[in-house]
């Protein structure tokens, strides 16, 4: 069985992944319409408030889904959950750096056995360093009875 | 039902709810400007189920969408500051669901709600739950 303490002691906090990103403003309104979003702050491009919305946000994906050296769990790996955290508007168009880290790790046991949660922690910055946004994405692994 | 402000707010409220779109041409066209596209999964029910799904899905990021646009009708001046949504179980495109979302929490002082968020299918069963919070002004 996967000793979660180990892999938390040697993994969180720690940067693994460095990428680039420009958010198209076409490309989010997109999004957002076939969300059924109508603020025009988010669906028309030439609207002087336009900023990207939360689901192309928490589309950006980190080059690696985990550090280099991670141990492979086995078991069958889902899509958990997403989560955005807006603190300042994305502008469409400006240069993106998304700095990616385990933030956390942790176990459930159920009837079917025990499921392994895997939280990587995206920051968005801009150009100056600014902090815009934070993206968290939940990869479930349940994991195998002989593990 | 529309709030302004954070005075206007009242525990325990429900956002009206919403049965968002889920045909499959919607998730075509979120899937292609997400650059989900191409597998078939979120486009195609034959494809997926070629793939062990029971039909074409909806993308978890557009639930996540459909709970920003509803709290955005609700809200108009409102600024959601965080939303987290989890992934339950899979939300299949072309059926009915239903959006909910209800006031759990009220910060009169920094002007914040905190809301907790449900996507259920035609069974009542709940595909994707969450929370968000939410700033509102105080004027």
């Amino acid at each position: 069985m996967t000793d979660i303490d180990d892999l938390r002691s040697k993994f969180l906090d720690l940067e693994f992944d460095r990428t680039g990103f420009v958010i198209d403003a076409e490309q989010s309104a997109k999004v957002a319409k076939a969300s059924g979003e109508t603020r025009e702050a988010f669906i028309d491009p030439t609207d002087p408030n336009f900023e990207a919305c939360a689901p192309i946000l928490a589309s950006l994906a980190s080059g690696r889904r985990l550090p280099i050296d991670f141990p492979a769990l086995g078991g069958i790996s889902m899509d958990g959950g997403k989560a955005v955290a807006c603190i300042k508007p994305v502008r469409p168009g400006i240069k993106l750096t998304g700095k990616t880290h385990l933030h956390d790790i942790y176990a459930k046991s159920g009837r079917s056995g025990r499921m392994i949660f895997l939280v990587s922690r995206m920051q968005l910055y801009d150009e100056s360093g600014e902090h815009l946004a934070t993206t968290d994405s939940r990869q479930v692994i349940r994991e195998r009875p002989d593990k | 039902m529309t709030v302004q402000t954070i005075s206007d707010v009242v525990f325990g409220d429900e956002l009206t709810p919403s049965q968002p779109d889920t045909s499959l041409q919607a998730t075509r066209s979120f899937a292609q400007a997400v650059g989900y596209s191409g597998s078939g999964r979120f486009e195609d029910h034959g494809k997926a189920r070629a793939q062990g799904l029971p039909g074409a899905l909806v993308p978890g990021i557009m639930g996540m969408g459909f709970l920003t646009s509803m709290i955005h009708r609700w809200a108009p001046r409102g600024k959601i500051k965080h939303i987290d949504t989890v992934f339950r179980a899979p939300v299949l495109a072309d059926h009915e669901h239903t959006v909910t979302a209800v006031v759990t929490d009220i910060d009169d002082e920094n002007g914040e709600v905190v809301l907790d968020l449900t996507i259920k299918n035609e069974q009542e069963e709940t595909r994707v739950f969450g929370t968000a919070t939410v700033q509102l002004p105080s004027t």
